[in-house]
């Protein structure tokens, strides 16, 4: 049984689609930090901005506070210093609308070319009072533009990084379906005992385990320069680990039973709990409590938060990319298995 | 007295492990790792080359013992 051609064709394709699409399409306009942070209502504030990915030299920016109730206060004087820096000058008037006392205002910068872009609780403002002034503005009188371009969009802790979603989100889908294919040929080779789809089966979950452990390991390093730590003992980070490990046995198991039709049994059996094991670990107990992986904690997974429309053109090619040289790489593995097998019965 | 007496490691498979505790004690202790430049400059991006290197250093390294097996299966085969 050998893999057809146009399965090895798409595979390479859509990889090297999702390796050229995922590292081109820039990253859309962020606001990276502000300075100072907080201020009083009643005095006069200059700020100065830091952006990411903006083009002020090219398209003239207008800066804005959002209040929680949706009021605009626009700052009167802009200086450029560069295509990401910004110097906004802005008067609080006494009243300040919403809620009183202290309040985190939203940063709304906004300009033709790059679309608005906006960092809440930029800026907490503490008044004695609050009220509408004509200072602040309602939202409709606003005009605020919008790109048209293909972006990825800025998420302050990832910046760049959001493209990881395609090199290390996409072999921990590769894994599942291999392991669930793996446990499928498993179910095959007990119900009617030909050995070959216990090779299938073992190739197959060989391969699923080095996606996920390169899943691990991808995962760490994106960690690192993400949450502060390789290793922060997420409750998913642990889950999958375990996942492996319960995979990892399943070699041990195998090598350590020296009759083969015995092996293959205890094997087939052993991987089809495996694969049982791995749902709950992986999609259910992450989800019940909190997690720093996105989807978890009673968040739906892959929400429009995680994963704009942009970046879904990229995801899901890289996905089904993933998983078919997944099982391409399996059977050069079954093939080897079976010629090995061929070889030991002559 | 048991620092004066030299660290015996017996083959491969005793170091490697040895290897991977020291690197999972400081790895895994909590500190946070120490924001250098490279991998934090120009927002994050040699975060991602980092990630597709790993990846295809992977893959390289389960291709080498696959071939290893086929090498060692092609020399049995010859051999009888």
């Amino acid at each position: 049984m050998n893999i057809a051609p146009w399965v090895k064709v798409t595979s390479v394709i859509l990889i090297l689609y999702s390796f050229i699409a995922g590292l081109l399409i820039p990253l859309g306009p962020g606001i990276v930090s502000i300075t100072p942070v907080q201020a009083t209502a009643g005095e006069e504030v200059t700020l100065d901005i830091f952006t990411y990915n903006t083009h002020f030299e090219k398209s003239i920016p207008s800066v804005y506070f959002k209040s929680d109730n949706d009021q605009m206060l626009p700052a009167y004087s802009v200086n450029i210093v560069n295509n990401t820096q910004l110097k906004a000058h802005f008067s609080f008037p006494r009243l300040t609308p919403g809620s009183q006392g202290m309040q985190g205002l939203t940063l709304i910068i906004n300009n033709q070319l790059d679309g608005f872009t906006l960092l809440p609780n930029a800026l907490f403002i503490s008044s004695k009072q609050s009220g509408e002034t004509d200072a602040w503005k309602e939202l409709s009188e606003i005009e605020l533009n919008t790109s048209n371009e293909l972006k990825f969009p800025y998420r302050s802790i990832l910046q760049e990084t959001i493209r990881n979603i395609y090199y290390h989100v996409s072999l921990w889908f590769a894994m599942i379906l291999l392991y669930l294919v793996s446990a499928i040929k498993s179910v095959q080779f007990l119900r009617t005992g030909s050995i070959q789809f216990d090779e299938q089966s073992k190739s197959l979950a060989e391969v699923g385990t080095l996606f996920g452990l390169l899943g691990l390991v991808t995962g760490m390093l994106w960690a690192a320069f993400t949450w502060g730590t390789f290793w922060s003992f997420d409750v998913k980070q642990n889950m999958s680990a375990v996942a492996i490990l319960i995979y990892l046995a399943y070699f041990i198991l195998r090598s350590s039973i020296e009759d083969l039709d015995k092996q293959a049994r205890i094997a087939a059996a052993y991987n089809i709990f495996a694969f049982v094991a791995l749902i709950p670990l992986i999609f259910v107990v992450p989800r019940l409590t909190d997690s720093l992986h996105p989807g978890n904690g009673g968040n739906p997974a892959l929400g429009s938060d995680d994963l704009d429309n942009t970046m879904r053109l990229v995801f899901y090619p890289a996905v089904v990319g993933w998983i078919l040289m997944g099982l391409w790489i399996a059977n050069i593995v079954y093939r080897y298995h079976r010629l090995k097998r061929k070889f030991l019965e002559n | 007295m048991l620092i004066n007496k030299p660290l015996k490691i017996a083959n491969k498979k005793q170091s490697l492990l040895l290897i991977l505790t020291v690197l999972s004690m400081t790895v895994l202790n909590g500190q946070p790792i120490n924001q250098g430049d490279f991998f934090t400059n120009i927002g994050k991006i040699y975060v991602v080359v980092g990630v597709i290197v790993l990846v295809f250093i992977g893959l390289v390294i389960f291709l080498i013992r696959l071939e290893k097996r086929i090498s060692r299966l092609e020399g049995e085969i010859t051999k009888s």
